[in-house]
């Protein structure tokens, strides 16, 4: 959920990385967490939830569906799906962060066109298509699953990561060599901790596209709750369909709250806007 | 059989495939720009409904698209109707944002004179301001269109038209010698259909931005 005025930090990084896009007319400052941000979607999943459980309570499944749901599946497939989506966050992060800064130092500066036009690119390949062909490449299994989640989520990460970089202040980072910080202590001192929010935007884009993406696993054989809904639509078993679709949707809907939260509490004092 | 040979077989089937991806995106994507500009309109004066209006469909777009259309297959059924909701759905965001991004960023003097010179309310809207947010609505498209077109590759396993039709068949026949020709001719043909759109936009832009806002 995205709190009034924080355009920028929205879970798809739809248009940020365009040059056109238009800037965010400064609204009146958010509080640091307000109250509906902490309680309002929590209440509305608990409600989702409950309400599945009930219907789940009075719904009588047949031989198949029961098949699909029993043996603590549903359990499995939720924590594959969880597991997935934390891997492949971690991976992003560890490339796409330092590789953005890597892109942005003076000596690289001039391979950043290429990155950002390669990771425009990026953004019209299918998640399908990349996973199929990984599937094919690699054999299937959780390896090619993992893979295509990782390349898939990367490249909006880095080039927001280069757009932030690119975006700091140069009068700053004049200053900061102007008294006397070398290369490394401008990079470490200043830029990294103006870039925070920015990273911070990175890690909610590359979660929310990563839950996203694991829903895909199931065609590379890497498990997730995507297992659940494939088996509901081909089966179709309804309330297998919907049991995986809610609970995709829940977990999907919980990562980006608990992304947006640490976004708010893990910015630096000075960045408040 | 190589790539080619598989191209030359089967361009038939290939094209119709290519041209249903295209049409259910384009189409969609018209239903979504109408709808999302709508609701900038009734929304960005206010400072309430044009947040809550964001936040909405910041989170459809946060469902992930298969869930997504799990949810809708148990409503609407099979095939090309929950391709089309979903995809509408997700084309919203973009525009929906920018939308009331690129009205609420419309210099407030230029509205006034418009004002001063005795035009009416909805003159100013469609003569003034609409006209003056358009780059950032256009941009909203553009981005929504490339997003729909992996999206619509998905929507094809509930049996919805497309090319990820094609990419399904190759999944399914893992092993099989036309599995990578199967998948790489949906994967390639879904590239090069978003870039060609991408494209297109460039020249709407062109022909439909106003010349004294032009960058």
């Amino acid at each position: 959920m995205t709190a009034p005025g924080q355009v920028r930090t929205a879970p798809e990084p739809a248009g940020e990385d365009e040059a056109e896009a238009p800037r965010t007319p400064p609204g009146p400052p958010p509080r640091r967490v307000g109250w509906q941000k902490l309680t309002v979607l929590p209440a509305v999943l608990v409600a989702v939830l409950l309400a599945t459980w009930l219907w789940f309570e009075q719904a009588d499944l047949d031989a198949l569906s029961r098949n699909a749901l029993s043996g603590g599946q549903v359990s499995k497939a939720l924590w594959q799906h969880i597991q997935l989506t934390a891997i492949s966050t971690f991976f992003v992060l560890i490339i796409a962060i330092p590789l953005g800064i890597l892109l942005t130092r003076p000596a690289f500066r001039r391979a950043t066109p290429v990155a950002m036009a390669f990771a425009n690119m990026g953004q019209a390949t299918p998640a399908i298509g990349l996973l199929a062909l990984l599937v094919i490449w690699l054999g299937i299994g959780r390896r090619a699953a993992l893979i295509g989640i990782i390349v898939y989520a990367v490249l909006p990460v880095l080039s927001n990561t280069i757009t932030g970089l690119k975006a700091n202040d140069p009068t700053l980072l004049e200053a900061a060599r102007g008294i006397g910080m070398s290369p490394v202590g401008v990079l470490t001192r200043v830029e990294l901790p103006l870039a925070v929010p920015l990273i911070l935007a990175g890690v909610r884009t590359a979660l929310v596209l990563n839950v996203g993406t694991a829903t895909l696993a199931v065609f590379g054989g890497g498990g997730g709750l995507g297992v659940l809904i494939t088996t509901g639509i081909t089966n179709q078993r309804m309330p297998v369909l919907v049991l995986g679709s809610v609970l995709t949707v829940v977990l999907a809907l919980l990562v980006d709250w608990l992304a947006s939260l640490a976004e708010v509490l893990l910015r630096p004092r000075g960045l408040q806007p | 059989m190589n790539f080619w040979e598989y191209l030359a077989g089967r361009h038939q089937q290939l094209l119709t495939d290519a041209y249903q991806h295209a049409s259910a995106v384009f189409q969609c994507m018209a239903v979504a720009t109408v709808l999302g500009v709508l609701i900038g309109v009734a929304t960005y004066r206010s400072e309430w409904a044009g947040n809550l209006a964001t936040t909405a469909t910041a989170t459809v777009l946060t469902v992930p698209a298969l869930a997504l259309i799990g949810l809708l297959i148990p409503v609407v059924g099979l095939g090309v109707a929950p391709t089309v909701i979903a995809l509408t759905l997700y084309g919203l965001l973009p525009v929906v944002r920018n939308a009331i991004v690129g009205l609420r960023g419309v210099d407030p003097s230029l509205v006034d004179a418009a004002t001063g010179i005795g035009m009416s309310r909805p003159a100013r809207l469609l003569r003034i301001e609409l006209p003056l947010a358009w780059p950032p609505i256009l941009t909203g498209i553009r981005v929504a269109t490339q997003m729909l077109m992996g999206i619509a590759a998905i929507a094809a396993y509930a049996s919805g038209p497309g090319l990820g039709n094609v990419i399904f068949r190759g999944l399914a026949s893992l092993g099989s010698a036309n599995a990578l020709n199967q998948v790489l001719a949906g994967t390639l043909g879904i590239i090069v259909l978003a870039l060609l759109f991408d494209a297109a936009y460039v020249l709407v832009g062109r022909l439909t931005i106003p010349r004294g806002i032009r960058a």
